[in-house]
């Protein structure tokens, strides 16, 4: 576990690099895709329910993100973990998508 | 009723966290200032490419439209070449004038070249590598080569500053086009809007907005944009403009921050 962290917090880390540095550079419609937030979301939704390694990583994320915002620590934190559980708890309960099952 | 640890995982894990958040938000200059002083070599890196790249998949992209584009540009470019030597000759006879008079000329501004290193994914703030260490202090005006107007610097660190763009909505100065003066809000963005200019004036499409000394924020003198889209009512006292804004972050790396004006 304390490896899969480790490698978490390094991808999550050079992720948010590359989007503050380089993917600025490809706005679509003025806006820069969020590619910290795509990943958090598809890995929730592909995780199983009962593991909660996605949480984590959503709380990595969100701290890398604070780290190179203009916002409190803990802004992108609340939104990330905050998406995972919800994904978790109550998407993943309620919502049947046969592609994401079958995974 | 006795307390156990084990039962109060992940209470005791939450309150953690929440407390691990506050002192990071108490010492957010500092935890932010390292984990910029050791990213910077990376993001300077990455933002070069990432402009190089944008510059190649634009070139290919906008290959058809190019053409046209330089027909229009040699036809300013003449236009703009006879504004100079009509200026050219003002100068001279300014200058000429200004020494008869004994007044002193304006002094050149005091500044410092930065380099921009990263972007706010959600705000209008870039990021760049000069802080208070080089003398960088807040409200200090932003440039580019160009003299156009970049926005002011929000919050200084230790070696780094975040820039406030013209565009970010709590930005707003006076600004002029001719004798014609307003107040150039931030909108998010990149966008931004010409505001409080009686009705009664005219504008016109491509009218070149100007910082003016009103405000005493930035200089007067330094280009802020072109109007875009002109918004007016008959109820309003005031009309509206859309500002095209010359700045480009995408495109520049170097800018310069005004120390003394």
């Amino acid at each position: 576990m304390f490896k899969k962290i480790l490698i978490s917090i390094v991808v999550f880390y050079f992720l948010v690099l590359i989007q503050t540095s380089f993917l600025v550079h490809f706005t679509i419609f003025n806006a820069v895709p969020n590619i910290i937030l795509i990943l958090v979301v598809v890995w929730n939704l592909l995780e199983k329910r009962k593991n909660y390694f996605g949480v984590i990583n959503a709380l990595i994320g969100g701290f890398f993100l604070d780290i190179f915002s203009n916002y409190f620590i803990g802004f992108y934190v609340l939104i990330l973990v905050g998406s995972a559980i919800f994904i978790k708890l109550i998407f993943k309960r309620y919502v049947r998508i046969p592609f994401i099952d079958k995974i | 009723m006795r307390f156990s640890f084990k039962k109060n995982k992940i209470l005791i894990t939450v309150i953690v966290v929440i407390l691990l958040v506050f002192l990071l938000n108490v010492f957010q200059k500092e935890v932010r200032s390292l984990f910029y002083s050791f990213s910077a070599p990376i993001q300077k890196v990455l933002w070069g490419a990432g402009e190089g790249t944008s510059d190649s998949l634009q070139s290919i992209v906008r290959v058809k439209t190019l053409k046209q584009e330089l027909d229009e540009l040699k036809l300013e470019n003449q236009e703009l070449l006879s504004q100079v030597v009509a200026l050219k000759d003002l100068k001279e006879e300014n200058e000429t004038l200004r020494q008869a008079l004994g007044l002193e000329l304006q002094k050149d501004f005091k500044l410092s070249l930065v380099q921009i290193i990263g972007k706010d994914i959600s705000q209008d703030f870039i990021l760049i590598d000069k802080g208070s260490k080089d003398g960088i202090s807040e409200n200090m005006p932003v440039i580019t080569q160009q003299k156009v107007l970049v926005g002011k610097i929000g919050q200084v660190y230790e070696n780094f500053s975040k820039v406030m763009l013209i565009s970010h909505k709590e930005s707003s100065f006076d600004a002029k086009i001719d004798d014609i003066s307003g107040v150039v809000k931030g909108q998010g963005d990149f966008r931004t809007l010409f505001d409080l200019i009686p009705r009664e004036e005219n504008l016109s499409q491509g009218d070149i907005i100007v910082t003016s000394a009103l405000g005493g924020i930035f200089p007067k003198g330094l280009l802020v944009g072109r109007i875009k889209e002109i918004k007016r009512n008959d109820v309003d006292p005031f009309q509206q403009a859309e500002i095209e804004p010359f700045f480009d972050i995408s495109q520049s790396e170097i800018l310069f921050i005004i120390l003394e004006f």
